[in-house]
């Protein structure tokens, strides 16, 4: 486990404001306006309204996690010592970094409400974007806890350890692979 | 995972981290990057999980199901590729969509490739959450590297 800043004496770090709406915000509107209105077009309008009010019911259950995965993301940055996080899962950690980074993913219990934040954290706080990806690769794909209690009382187990240990390296190497292409990409 | 167990989890971690906020200048500054972190985010989650619902309500689970049971051989694993990231909802939909699909007689490697792709490129996952966390560049590096992965675990699978 990383120790956290002694920093009582420090000033709190600057921070850097984003764009709020941008491409993507507008890509995500215009697709979300178009399922409403085919939703509306094919069953009509009490059944859009439906499900309008199940995903804001759904968006009232998740308040309190939203919240606290947003101050997670927001405060862990400015909390973990970049350098030590660097020497971690930084560029130059190598293979052990991906490694490293891949098994707290695995281990991550949480959905992505808490994976997401953490990950933009961590890479804040200088993990690079190789080690990003194993991190959430490894959640996505070797997840104990989902893989455990959902996916084995679901599917056959057979099945299940064919898919999961097939599955174990590629955080490792979808890691590799982002770390190549960033490093063309510099030179 | 139960909504109340996650949310206790996240909750007390972000309690613990808040611990360690040393004096109140520290404390303003991380209530005003979470107020930031939550303008970015906050529209972005609202706007993804209404699609989700508009997207879940025209693509029903029978119809994902009847499609991957029907298939047989590579185009039904080429069709559990693309229907993973359509799923709507959590672990337990898409896993219960697979093992419908095999009892229905799609080829266990389909509901492997399926499984597969919905846990890396869940569009769910990614426009609520991915995209708004972690920004454009980040998502979509992801999402290229990881192409191949489906594609190659059901290749693998099927030799197995």
């Amino acid at each position: 486990m990383l120790s956290l800043k002694n920093i009582g004496a420090d000033p709190p770090p600057l921070r850097k404001p984003r764009k709020v709406v941008d491409g993507s915000f507008l890509v995500l509107l215009v697709f979300t306006l178009a399922g409403g209105v085919a939703v509306a077009w094919t069953s009509g309008l009490d059944r859009t309204g439906v499900i309008v009010a199940e995903a804001f019911r759904f968006i009232a259950v998740l308040a309190p996690k939203i919240a606290a995965g947003i101050f997670i993301a927001a405060t862990l940055p400015m909390l973990l010592p970049r350098d030590k996080v660097g020497r971690l899962i930084g560029r130059e950690s190598g293979l052990r970094g991906l490694v490293v980074a891949a098994a707290c993913g695995a281990a991550l219990p949480g959905g992505p409400m808490m994976t997401f934040p953490l990950a933009a954290g961590l890479t804040a706080a200088g993990a690079d974007l190789g080690a990003t990806i194993a991190f959430v690769s490894g959640w996505s794909l070797l997840g104990l806890n989902r893989t455990l209690i959902w996916e084995f009382s679901f599917l056959p187990s057979d099945l299940v350890w064919t898919r999961y240990m097939l599955s174990l390296p590629a955080p490792v190497l979808l890691g590799l692979a982002a770390r190549a292409v960033m490093q063309r990409r510099v030179a | 995972m139960n909504i109340l167990i996650g949310t206790v989890l996240i909750g007390g971690a972000a309690l613990w981290l808040w611990s360690y906020l040393p004096n109140s200048d520290w404390r303003r500054a991380s209530y005003e990057a979470s107020l930031d972190t939550f303008l970015f985010t906050a529209p972005r989650v609202l706007v993804a999980l209404l699609g989700a619902g508009f997207f879940a309500e025209l693509l029903p689970e029978d119809q994902v199901r009847g499609l991957l049971g029907s298939e047989a051989g590579l185009t039904a694993v080429v069709l559990a590729i693309a229907l993973g990231p359509l799923t709507p909802g959590g672990a337990f939909v898409s896993f219960a969509i697979g093992a419908a699909a095999l009892k229905a007689g799609a080829a266990p490697v389909a509901a492997i490739a399926y499984v597969t792709s919905w846990s890396l490129f869940s569009t769910t996952k990614i426009f609520a959450y991915e995209l708004s966390f972690m920004g454009r560049q980040a998502t979509l590096m992801r999402i290229l590297v990881s192409l191949p992965v489906p594609f190659a675990i059901a290749g693998l699978a099927h030799f197995l």
